[in-house]
C-alpha cells in the first residue's frame, strides 16, 4: 500500500498572534513546527503501516527551510520526504497549492491513499485537502475521526459530523481529512530521530512538476484577502436580583425582550 | 458567634493539607500599615496569628490553630523593579500575595501595572524589554502565593538547576510580633562568631545567638530554621513558615531565558536501570566511557506504579490527551534540558541514546519534545500523576472523609539514592499499601504517595512515614525538602532533630516572638505558658 500524507509548515505557538497593521500573521521569533493537525494524519498513516505494511510519502509544498519539518516527519515514521520548492509556488492560495500539489503527487506515481489534516492552524481554511482530491479526481471524504478497515480497494471509515457520525464506504484511490479524535500522535524518540537526520529530503521544482504557471504562485491564485480580524466576542452580564419569584419575573421579562419563548 | 466565623469563612480553615482548623476573626489587609495595625492589636491581647497566601501550602501552615488570621491574598501588587547594569540582574518587588501564575504572565507579556512605581523602577522596566526573564522557583502549583513560596522556601523541578526560592530572593520586609518592621537585604546583616544583630525600622537591635544544629547535606531542604556558620540572616527568614515575622514585601531576582528547550521522558525496563540512567545524567558515573554532559534543568521520576496508574486513567475521557504507553514501558525518567543551541543540545542527546542502550535500555522508548507545543505535552503528562493521586483519593474520601492525602517530602545526599528507593519499595511491599513514587530524582527528593483503600491502610501509611523520617534523618537526609515542616510534619521534624536542638530552634522563635502568637504550632508544638 502506498500513502501520502501532506504537511505544512506553521507558526509553533497554540496561540497564532496577528499584526494588527498589516493584519498578516506574526511570524518572528517563532519557530516553524509540522502543522498540528498533519501529525494526526502522519500518525494514522504510521498506524496503517504498522498493521498491514506501507510506504509513506510526506509531501510539502514550502520554503527550503521546510526541509527540516519533513525530516521530523521522518521521526514520527514516514518512509520519504518530497519538498516542492519554487519562487513560482509563492503566493498560492488554497486553489493553487491544491494544483501544485496535485502535479507533485502525480509525479510519485500510483498510490492509494492520502491523507490530510483537517485544516492549518495558521489559515484555518480546510480547502486544500478537499480541492486537491477534486484536481486529482479523486474520491474523497472530510473529518474523518476513525479508519474502521481497508479492504479489497475499499476504506470503511467513521466521519464526525455535528450531529455524530456518519458511517463512509470510500473507494481507493481517495483522499480523506482526518480529526484531532482519529489518534493520539506519538512523539518522536532518540532512535527515530537519529534516523530522520541521516535522511535526505528530495527537493523538486516547479520544471519538474511540470505545472502549468498560470495555475501557481500568486498568479494561479483567485483569493485576495482583503482583511483579516480576530472576531470579538462580546458577552454582557446581566445580575438579576432579588427573592426566587422576583427573580424570576425579570428573567423572563428579559427572555420575553429577547422574543424567546417561555413556557 | 464562633460558628458563624466559622461557617462564614470556613474556606479560610483549611489549605491543601486538607486539614481544618479554627479561629475567631480574618482580616485581608491592602497594605503594610494594615498588617502592622492588626498586628498590634493582637499582640496587646495575646491572640495567636495565623498568616495565609493562597492556601495552597500541603504541610498545613497556614491552618489556624484558633485566634485571628492574617489573610495575605489583597496584597497582591508588584511594586517596583531594579536593573543592576554592571552585573546584568534584574529584581522585581513584589506584596506576598502575588500569585505565581500572575507573576510567570506579567514577566512573559513584560506587562506590569506601573501607575504607583517609582521613577527608578519604571527606568529599570527598560532594561527587561532587552531580553527575556523568567522566574525560575517552580512548584507545580501555580495558583501559590509568592510570600507562601518564600514562606516554605518552595522549589519545583528545575531546582536540579536553578536552586530553591531562597536562592532567588533578594530582599524581604516582615513586619514582626511587636508590629515593628525589620527589612532585610541580602548582603546586609551577616552573622558573625555564630552571633547576630539586626536594626529594625524603629531602630530596636535585636541581637541573638544562632543555634548549634547542622543542617543536613542535601540540595533541597526546609526542614525547620535555616542554620550555617556566617550566614546571611535573610536566610533565618526565608522558609521559617511564617514563625518570625510576617512577610509583606519580597524582592526576587529573575534569571534569564535560554531559548532552546527539550524535554525528553525515558522509559527504562526496570528501577535499578533507571536509578542508573538518573546517576549517569548527574554525572556520578560514565557508562561505557560516555562523557554526557547534557546538564539538564530537572530530572524527574515515574515509578512502575505511577505509570500504570496513568494507564489506567488513560482510559477515561480526562486524561485521553496523554501519550500512550506501551505494555513494555516499565520506570521512566524525565529530563528537561535548556541551552541557547539545539545542535549542542542534539549532540548531548545522541550520546544520551547511546547511555540508555548501554544501561540495558533502548533509546526508541524515549518522547522528544524540542518545541513549546510538543514540551507541553510532556508537561501535561508529568502533571498527570499529581492530579491522578488527587482524583483517588477524591474518590476515597467519599468513603471516609478522615482519609487525606499521604505524600511525603524528603530528600537525601547523592550517594543514598539507591538506598532510599529500597527503603520506599520494601515498606510500601511489607505494609502491604497501593502507592505511586514520582519526582525529583535529581535532588534524590521523590514524592511517595500512598493511596490507602480504607482507615486501616491510611493508619498504617501514617506510622510508616514516621519510620521513613527517622531513617531518612539517619541517611543525612531532610525529612521536608519543598513543603515546609508547617503543622503537618511536627513529628517528622523531631525524628531529626533532638530535643535540644528543637529547643534552640523554639529560643530563636522567641527572640523575635516572645510571645509565641505568630504561626503556634508550626515547625514545633506551642507549650503552653512557655513564655
Amino acid at each position: 500500500m502506498k500513502i501520502i500524507v501532506c504537511v505544512k509548515q506553521v507558526p509553533g505557538t497554540n496561540e497564532v498572534k496577528i499584526d494588527p497593521l498589516t493584519n498578516t500573521i506574526i511570524r518572528e521569533n517563532v519557530p516553524a513546527i509540522i502543522n498540528p493537525f498533519d501529525t494526526y494524519a502522519i500518525e494514522e498513516a504510521v498506524r496503517i503501516k504498522e498493521r498491514s505494511g506501507a510506504f509513506i510519502y510526506g509531501i510539502s509544498m514550502g520554503i527550503p527551510a521546510a526541509q527540516e519539518m519533513l525530516k521530523e516527519a521522518i521521526s514520527l515514521g514516514i518512509d520519504k520526504g518530497i519538498l516542492m520548492t519554487d519562487r513560482k509556488f509563492a503566493g498560492a492560495d488554497t486553489l493553487a497549492t491544491a494544483y501544485a500539489l496535485s502535479k507533485g503527487i502525480e509525479k510519485i506515481g500510483e498510490y492509494d491513499l492520502i491523507i490530510c489534516g483537517r485544516q492549518a492552524t495558521d489559515g484555518d481554511t480546510a480547502q486544500v485537502g478537499p480541492s486537491l482530491a477534486r484536481t486529482l479526481n479523486i474520491a474523497y471524504a472530510t473529518d474523518i475521526s476513525r479508519i474502521i478497515e481497508i479492504n479489497n480497494n475499499k476504506m470503511h471509515c467513521l466521519k464526525i459530523t455535528d450531529d455524530g457520525y456518519e458511517e463512509i464506504l470510500i473507494k481507493l484511490p481517495a483522499l480523506i481529512t482526518v480529526v484531532k479524535e482519529i489518534n493520539m500522535p506519538r512523539l518522536p524518540s532518540i532512535k527515530s530521530m537519529k534516523t530522520a537526520k541521516k535522511s535526505i529530503i528530495e527537493i523538486v521544482d516547479f520544471q519538474y512538476v511540470e505545472a502549468e504557471e498560470n495555475r501557481t504562485g500568486l498568479k494561479g491564485s483567485p483569493t485576495q484577502v482583503r482583511k483579516t480580524f480576530v472576531p470579538v466576542h462580546k458577552v454582557n452580564n446581566i445580575l438579576i436580583e432579588g427573592t426566587v419569584e422576583e427573580k424570576a419575573d425579570k428573567l423572563s421579562e428579559i427572555l420575553l425582550s429577547l422574543r424567546m419563548e417561555v413556557k | 458567634m464562633d460558628k458563624t466565623f466559622n461557617k462564614m469563612y470556613a474556606e479560610y480553615l483549611r489549605d491543601e493539607s486538607r486539614q481544618i482548623g479554627s479561629a475567631e476573626s480574618i482580616i485581608f489587609p491592602n497594605t503594610e500599615a494594615e498588617i502592622i495595625f492588626s498586628v498590634k492589636e493582637m499582640s496587646l491581647k495575646n491572640i495567636p496569628i495565623t498568616t495565609q497566601g493562597a492556601r495552597t501550602g500541603l504541610a498545613a501552615s497556614a491552618v489556624p490553630h484558633e485566634g485571628h488570621i492574617i489573610n495575605l491574598s489583597k496584597m497582591n501588587k508588584v511594586t517596583g523593579a531594579r536593573y543592576d547594569k554592571k552585573e546584568d540582574r534584574f529584581f522585581l518587588t513584589v506584596q506576598p500575595g502575588v500569585l505565581l501564575s500572575e507573576l510567570r504572565k506579567y514577566i512573559a507579556n513584560k506587562s506590569f501595572i506601573v501607575t504607583d512605581w517609582d521613577d527608578k523602577s519604571v527606568d529599570a522596566l527598560k532594561h527587561m524589554e532587552k531580553g527575556q526573564w523568567f522566574y525560575s522557583t517552580d512548584p507545580t502549583e501555580s495558583s501559590a502565593s509568592i510570600g507562601g513560596i518564600a514562606s516554605c522556601n518552595a522549589s519545583g523541578a528545575k531546582s536540579y538547576r536553578y536552586g530553591s526560592a531562597r536562592d532567588h530572593i533578594s530582599g524581604l520586609r516582615l513586619v514582626l510580633a511587636d508590629g515593628d518592621v525589620l527589612a532585610l537585604k541580602r548582603g546586609q546583616y551577616i552573622a558573625s562568631d555564630n552571633r547576630f544583630s539586626l536594626i529594625t525600622e524603629g531602630g530596636r537591635e535585636i541581637k541573638g545567638k544562632l543555634p548549634k544544629y547542622r543542617m543536613p547535606d542535601v540540595k533541597k531542604n526546609t526542614s525547620g530554621y535555616y542554620n550555617m556558620p556566617d550566614m546571611d540572616m535573610i536566610d533565618l527568614f526565608i522558609g521559617s513558615d511564617g514563625t518570625l515575622g510576617i512577610i509583606s514585601e519580597i524582592e526576587l531576582e529573575l534569571s534569564k531565558t535560554l531559548d532552546v528547550n527539550w524535554g525528553i521522558t525515558i522509559f527504562m525496563p526496570d528501577e535499578d536501570r533507571a536509578l542508573d540512567l538518573v546517576r549517569a545524567l548527574r554525572q556520578e558515573v560514565k557508562i561505557d566511557n560516555i562523557s554526557l554532559n547534557l546538564n539538564p534543568s530537572a530530572i524527574e521520576f515515574f515509578s512502575h506504579n505511577a505509570l500504570n496508574m496513568l494507564r489506567e486513567q488513560q482510559k477515561t475521557a480526562e486524561f485521553s490527551n496523554i501519550q500512550e504507553l506501551k505494555d513494555s514501558y516499565h520506570t521512566a525518567v524525565y529530563v528537561e534540558v535548556e541551552s541557547d543551541s539545539n545542535d549542542k543540545v542534539w549532540g548531548e542527546v545522541e550520546k544520551l541514546g547511546e547511555v540508555i542502550n548501554a544501561l540495558g535500555g533502548n533509546e526508541d522508548e524515549t518522547w522528544v519534545a524540542y518545541n513549546l507545543v510538543n514540551l507541553e505535552k510532556l508537561h501535561d503528562f508529568r502533571h498527570a500523576c499529581p492530579e491522578c493521586v488527587n482524583l483517588k483519593i477524591d474518590e476515597i474520601k467519599k468513603s471516609d472523609d478522615r482519609i487525606t492525602k499521604l505524600g511525603t517530602d524528603m530528600s537525601v545526599p547523592d550517594n543514598k539514592l539507591k538506598d532510599v528507593m529500597k527503603m520506599y519499595n520494601e515498606g510500601i511491599r511489607e505494609n502491604n499499601l497501593n502507592a505511586v513514587i514520582f519526582g525529583h530524582i535529581g535532588n534524590n527528593h521523590l514524592h511517595v504517595n500512598i493511596i490507602p483503600g480504607n482507615m486501616d491502610e491510611y493508619e498504617k501509611g501514617k506510622e510508616l512515614f514516621l519510620v521513613w523520617a527517622e531513617k531518612v534523618a539517619a541517611m543525612g537526609g531532610a525529612v521536608s525538602a519543598e513543603h515546609g515542616v508547617g503543622k503537618l510534619k511536627v513529628p517528622f521534624l523531631k525524628k531529626m532533630y533532638k530535643e535540644e536542638e528543637i529547643n534552640e530552634m523554639r529560643k530563636i522563635k522567641k527572640i523575635f516572638d516572645p510571645a509565641q502568637i505568630l504561626n503556634r504550632g508550626t515547625i514545633f508544638e506551642f507549650v503552653e505558658g512557655d513564655q
